[in-house]
């Protein structure tokens, strides 16, 4: 097995993953959307709300707010050993908010809510909640916990999770008679010109959609795409709530765990 | 997680994974379809809604078939420690 960093920033991960089966990469996969945890605002008591939103409403829109997540700091509620509904210091932090639109109608940003621990903040200071128009108020205490994005989409840690095959594109140039239409058709600026000769500018954009092979004027087209054996590209865009390389080290770890489950359950049957 | 065994003899079994879905199960069957003793391995996500599948494995009377699912799920281990290894390693340059 083989793992290159292709590209890495405070919000996108890309990996080549080369010698390994396609099973391992959709459990990642799936892991990553629906079973790593990350922190959302789950339950809101709503204390005074003059605004033209319903609560329910502005619950949802709390809800959807990503917040920095600390995962050694917290437990899962059901993990918990509070073990109570309402949640103690380890499974649960506390954002409230209080804002009055005195002297003209203003927007509440999420910036303005203000939390009991600086490491759960929202991701962004300019998510608009609710526009309160002259003398309208809102204050409420509202709680974030750690969840699954099984549950609900809010507590997914990525907005983007794929995988794709590896690119491998032929172009012999012998037998292309150089026309250019497949490097124009491509939408994702694969192709490019080299004098008279079609070369490959960017292989790894390239997602097989065979468009320059549709395009090609000759019988048999000269370009040829497939794809490597056991070679993917695995793509990961954290919402901001948690690194991407740590949401993949949890994934991993996460698997362990349930694989290390599964073996102690086979285990208990075969006696 | 919780296994129920739906049916047994000595060279299949029938089992209900209460909890799995996809995520193991597809790792799980690849891993033992890569086992030599192993005749037939799959299983079925029987409600997308609801977190139970039904994997059946079949054996060519080699071995039992328990072996070969703890077999499966220890080179699944050992794929997931290789990959975590790997990407410590890759990040770390």
């Amino acid at each position: 097995m083989k793992i290159e960093v292709q590209e890495k920033d405070e919000k996108i991960i890309r990996l080549i993953v080369k010698d390994v089966d396609v099973s391992l990469m959709n459990s990642l996969r799936r892991i990553i959307v629906s079973e790593v945890p990350s922190m959302s605002i789950d339950e809101v008591v709503v204390i005074e709300n003059s605004s033209i939103l319903q609560d329910e409403i502005i619950s949802h829109r709390l809800g959807l707010i990503p917040l920095t997540t600390d995962l050694e700091g917290y437990n899962l509620p059901e993990n918990c050993s509070c073990a109570s509904e309402f949640g103690c210091n380890l499974c649960r932090v506390t954002l409230t908010m209080n804002s009055e639109a005195r002297d003209q109608t203003q927007t509440v940003y999420s910036g303005e809510l203000v939390s009991e621990n600086p490491a759960v903040i929202p991701v962004s200071d300019k998510i608009p909640i609710v526009k309160l128009s002259k003398g309208q108020k809102l204050k409420f205490e509202a709680y974030a916990r750690l969840g699954k994005g099984k549950k609900h989409a809010k507590w997914q840690p990525v907005s983007m999770c794929t995988y794709k095959y590896y690119p491998k594109i032929e172009v012999p140039s012998k037998e292309c008679k150089d026309c250019s239409k497949c490097v124009d058709i491509c939408p994702k600026r694969v192709l490019g010109m080299k004098g008279k000769r079609v070369e490959i500018k960017n292989l790894l954009a390239c997602n097989l959609c065979m468009d320059c092979v549709d395009e090609c004027p000759k019988n048999v087209p000269p370009i040829k795409i497939t794809w490597e054996k056991n070679a993917y590209i695995l793509s990961i865009e954290s919402t901001g709530v948690l690194p991407p390389e740590k949401i993949i080290q949890q994934t991993t770890k996460i698997l362990e765990e349930q694989l290390t489950e599964l073996k102690r359950e086979i285990e208990a049957i075969k006696k | 997680m919780k296994i129920n065994i739906l049916s047994k003899s000595k060279n299949q079994i029938k089992i209900e994974l209460e909890g799995a879905g996809h995520t193991l199960c597809n790792l799980l069957q690849k891993k033992l379809l890569e086992n030599k003793n192993v005749d037939f391995a799959g299983y079925d996500v029987p409600h997308p809604l609801v977190t139970k599948a039904i994997f059946y494995v079949r054996m060519n009377g080699a071995s039992k078939p328990e072996v070969a699912l703890i077999k499966a799920v220890n080179e699944a281990l050992k794929l997931n420690n290789e990959f975590k290894n790997k990407l410590d390693k890759a990040l770390e340059k």
